[in-house]
């Protein structure tokens, strides 16, 4: 390994060492004059000097003019850390005609005055970091950006709302999008719902138009049943496998009709219908519900007779006059090449059971908030009629918020969406029964627009609200008037009273999860989870829709609990952050990537396991590793761990970073 | 050491009274009231919430839940002092002042009022001297609040009560109007209107007068 110094492009290197008082918060501890004073007796540095803001505009304009000038070549600038402002003094070079890696950042602020109380320290540690970077500088050499052009079509994995707006947007733009769908219908959850929140409008009247226009739309293909097996390449151009599970109908030739269905020879439902969650069940040849998208008929291979045993009188195939059903039909794998991926992959709601002093499943009359979205729906198991078990209508019903939510024991965060939907189904509850409603909440929380007026709403309709969280649900009834009641124990808090009320049903307004397979989706597509196992975004406040790996965006409950115009309005982010990138052509890929001095290279293979991006493969031929400078994110891995140096990273050579630390070490 | 205060006593829903709530919410404005979000400004506001039992905020709540005995018989409706603070600021224009008097109302109806608590006393001496005597004696007054209250408070009170009489300040003599009898039965009339009425209120909302 040589520790030669690579020459400047012209010979010996120019610095400018520019200092930045950034207001008083780094002059206010640094002693800005003094580390001028010091930079100027550094070898190489031609310019020295110091402004109060580097980073506005004539602060760039003095870079700028000493590189035009030819005063200096090579750029330091002591300010802030550099994903603050190394892409602004970056583009200040680019305008100048200079190379804008010839360029390196002191970071005086974060890691100097804002955590350092003595003045002399500061000075001192700031000096340090100044001779560090125009120690390092000298080894930079000028890197090119390289361009890759992107593949113009769209993966959106998910067919819920989000993923339907998102499709919808793309495809509208004129761009070819696949819609890839786990189960035989796009809609999601947004179509089992009976109305919406605060407006009360249909959700499938607001949502079918929406899913047969994805039908419709010639830019979409709909894959429903399917699921991604496979992501390979980067940003623009990633490689998908999609697994496409046998329905055992021929989406092409069946329209719908329902004979099949009718035909089977179980004449009444044998398995939980999903769809209903629960509530009902369903055929082993089924369409989920009336609205379907795509209204095809599916097979379900764990009921069905002949599938399973391969002995039954096939009733379906002769009622099928289109000769639609294929018991042949086999996975097929489907490769595609898109630009970019929008995961759109929603959540699940909360098991009721985990909560065992809550009673969800021990008792009768207990329902989590999604059968009760079934059972008021018109198109539900019960027509829309909210009844007991019994079958009598409810008097009194009681609704408990906070179910897996807000709670260190399941969830610690708050769902947002189960005060409204609690609100809303109270409201339809004390309409289709005139029943006695109470909430039982910790806090109300309805931030939205129409949210607080709903809740007035609700208040006046006396809807009765008890501030308190649930302690218990029992049977056990301690005075004659709560016999064959289901009891609901909670301490008023806003009377100071415990109370105990009897009613006849309840309502579990559980929250929202993140899927279980959810680590495996996130590996697939190489992004992050939060530690509750939401998708995570690049910044929570900046980048919301954007991942860490480039080219990934996010839509609607994967990247965490959210409501309907929260999903819709983050999916059409997430459509115009893809079309960004589409659009323009391209991308662009930083430098700061690993190469491989073949020479060095042994051939030990340690290298290819190491690479979380997939970026290293092996050369059989010469025996040694190679670098997809496309796939390679920089994050030094590789290079850390070659023994024999031979991997190398472009502005984190070992040259330059023993230089640095050198730099450090002998100015202490 | 704190004095041990007792059982806390679980609240049965079949003890309550469901209707309370619109028997509150029928007098003019009241229905404001189911739109309470239990904010807390109406305590914050009043000057005499320290003093209370149950602050007005838990008297709204307690309302909405039917805790029927707890607030007619609560001290907090008869210390309010009208001041109107709670109702200037409600968020959502509760005429809570409105509504103490209506649950004392319901209190002197229901016989449930603090019975030896001087707001109430004072209220109805009044009212009663001047249903006699169509003048109030502040004297006689006086004396009969004490006398119903607590007889002894009336000895703390001599010294004061001897120096305003020597200064002729208080004067033992009844005062009355004349053609007393004339007020008499037009304070009956008047009464046999409000009983109507309030019959016909009472029976609107689906309960019976006690």
């Amino acid at each position: 390994m040589s520790t030669v110094n690579i020459p400047s492009p012209n010979g010996q290197p120019k610095i400018g060492v520019y200092v930045c008082h950034c207001g008083i918060n780094i002059a206010g501890r640094v002693d800005v004059k003094e580390t001028v004073a010091f930079a100027k007796t550094l070898p190489n540095v031609t310019v020295a000097t110091e402004y109060k803001f580097m980073c506005s505009d004539p602060g760039q304009e003095m870079i700028q003019k000493d590189l035009r000038d030819g005063k200096i070549d090579r750029v330091v600038v002591a300010s802030c850390s550099p994903l603050m402002h190394e892409p602004t003094f970056r583009r200040a070079m680019i305008a100048a005609d200079a190379n804008p890696f010839l360029f390196q950042m002191a970071n005086i602020r974060e890691h100097v005055s804002w955590v350092t109380l003595d003045k002399n320290a500061a000075t001192e540690k700031a000096k340090a970091l100044i001779a560090a970077a125009v120690k390092r500088i000298v080894l930079h050499r000028p890197l090119e950006k390289t361009r890759v052009p992107v593949t113009s079509d769209v993966l959106v994995v998910g067919g819920g709302i989000a993923g339907i707006h998102a499709a919808l947007t793309l495809a509208e733009a004129g761009r070819k999008v696949y819609l890839v769908e786990k189960e035989p219908t796009i809609g999601g959850h947004m179509a089992k719902f009976d109305k919406t929140f605060p407006t009360l409008d249909c959700s499938a009247c607001i949502l079918t138009p929406k899913m047969s226009a994805v039908r419709a739309h010639p830019n979409i293909i709909l894959w429903t049943y399917s699921e991604v097996a496979e992501v390979e390449g980067f940003v623009g151009n990633f490689k998908v496998k999609v697994k496409r599970k046998p329905r055992y109908i021929k989406e092409d030739l069946c329209v719908g009709c329902y004979e099949c269905v009718e035909a089977c020879v179980f004449k009444k439902g044998i398995t939980k219908d999903e769809f209903n969650v629960g509530l009902s069940k369903r055929r082993p040849i089924y369409i989920p519900f009336p609205q379907a998208t795509p209204l095809v008929a599916v097979i379900d291979p764990e009921t069905c007779v002949q599938i399973k045993r391969n002995k039954c009188k096939k009733p379906c195939v002769d009622a099928c006059e289109r000769d639609a059903i294929d018991f042949d039909q086999k996975v097929e794998i489907k490769e595609i090449d898109v630009g970019a991926i929008i995961l759109a992959t929603g959540f699940k709601t909360f098991d009721a059971s985990r909560i065992s002093r809550y009673g969800y499943g021990k008792y009768p009359n207990i329902y989590t908030s999604l059968e009760v979205e079934r059972m008021v729906n018109a198109a539900g198991p019960t027509g829309g009629e909210v009844h007991l078990q019994n079958g009598e209508k409810p008097k009194t019903v009681g609704i408990v918020h906070c179910v897996g939510s807000r709670d260190s024991k399941t969830n610690a965060y708050c769902s947002r969406v189960c005060c409204m939907y609690s609100l809303k189904l109270a409201h339809l509850i004390k309409e289709r029964t005139e029943a006695e409603v109470y909430n039982f909440y910790i806090d109300m929380r309805t931030p939205g627009k129409g949210y607080e007026e709903f809740y007035e709403k609700l208040l006046k309709e006396n809807v009765h609200f008890i501030r308190g969280r649930v302690a218990e649900i029992s049977d056990w009834a301690t005075i004659p008037e709560e016999e064959g009641k289901l009891v609901i124990r909670a301490e008023d808090t806003l009377i100071g009273a415990v109370r105990r009320i009897p009613v006849d049903m309840v309502v579990l307004s559980v929250g929202m999860e993140p899927h279980e397979n959810v680590d495996e989706v996130r590996r697939l597509f190489n992004v992050s989870c939060s530690h509750e196992g939401w998708f995570l975004e690049r910044h929570p406040k900046l980048a919301p829709v954007s991942t860490f790996t480039d080219g990934v965006f996010l839509a609607g409950a994967c990247q965490g609990p959210k409501d309907i115009p929260d999903s819709v309005a983050q999916a059409g982010a997430a459509a115009a952050e893809a079309l960004a990138l589409i659009d323009r052509g391209y991308v662009e890929l930083e430098p700061n990537t690993a190469y491989l001095q073949e020479e060095f290279c042994s051939g030990c293979k340690t290298c290819l396991g190491l690479c979380p991006y997939g970026a290293i493969s092996f050369n059989d031929e010469k025996n040694i590793s190679s670098v997809n400078g496309a796939l390679c994110k920089g994050c030094g891995t590789c290079v850390a761990a070659c023994p024999s140096g031979a991997l190398q990273q472009n502005l984190f050579t070992d040259e330059q970073i023993l230089h640095e630390i050198e730099g450090v070490i002998s100015y202490v | 050491m704190n004095k041990w205060q007792g059982w806390r006593k679980i609240r049965y829903e079949s003890d309550l009274d469901p209707q309370f709530v619109n028997e509150i919410a029928s007098i003019p404005g009241g229905e404001k009231l189911y739109s309470c979000i239990q904010c807390g400004t109406c305590s914050g506001m009043c000057p005499i919430s320290p003093y209370m039992d149950y602050t007005p905020r838990q008297i709204i709540a307690m309302i909405r839940a039917g805790f029927k005995g707890e607030v007619l018989s609560s001290y907090t409706t008869w210390l309010c002092a009208s001041c109107y603070s709670c109702t200037v600021e409600c968020p959502k224009d509760i005429k809570l002042t409105d509504i103490m008097y209506a649950a004392k109302r319901l209190a002197i109806r229901e016989k449930v009022y603090p019975k030896r608590f001087p707001t109430p006393v004072l209220a109805s001496e009044f009212f009663k001297a001047v249903e006699n005597y169509g003048r109030s004696t502040e004297s006689w007054l006086l004396v009969n609040l004490f006398m119903k209250t607590n007889p002894f408070k009336i000895f703390k009170q001599m010294g004061l009560g001897l120096r305003l009489f020597s200064q002729g300040r208080l004067s033992p003599k009844r005062e009355s109007i004349k053609r007393r009898g004339e007020l008499k039965s037009i304070l009956k009339v008047l009464e046999k209107e409000h009983m109507v009425k309030s019959k016909d209120e009472l029976v609107s909302t689906g309960k019976e007068i006690a």
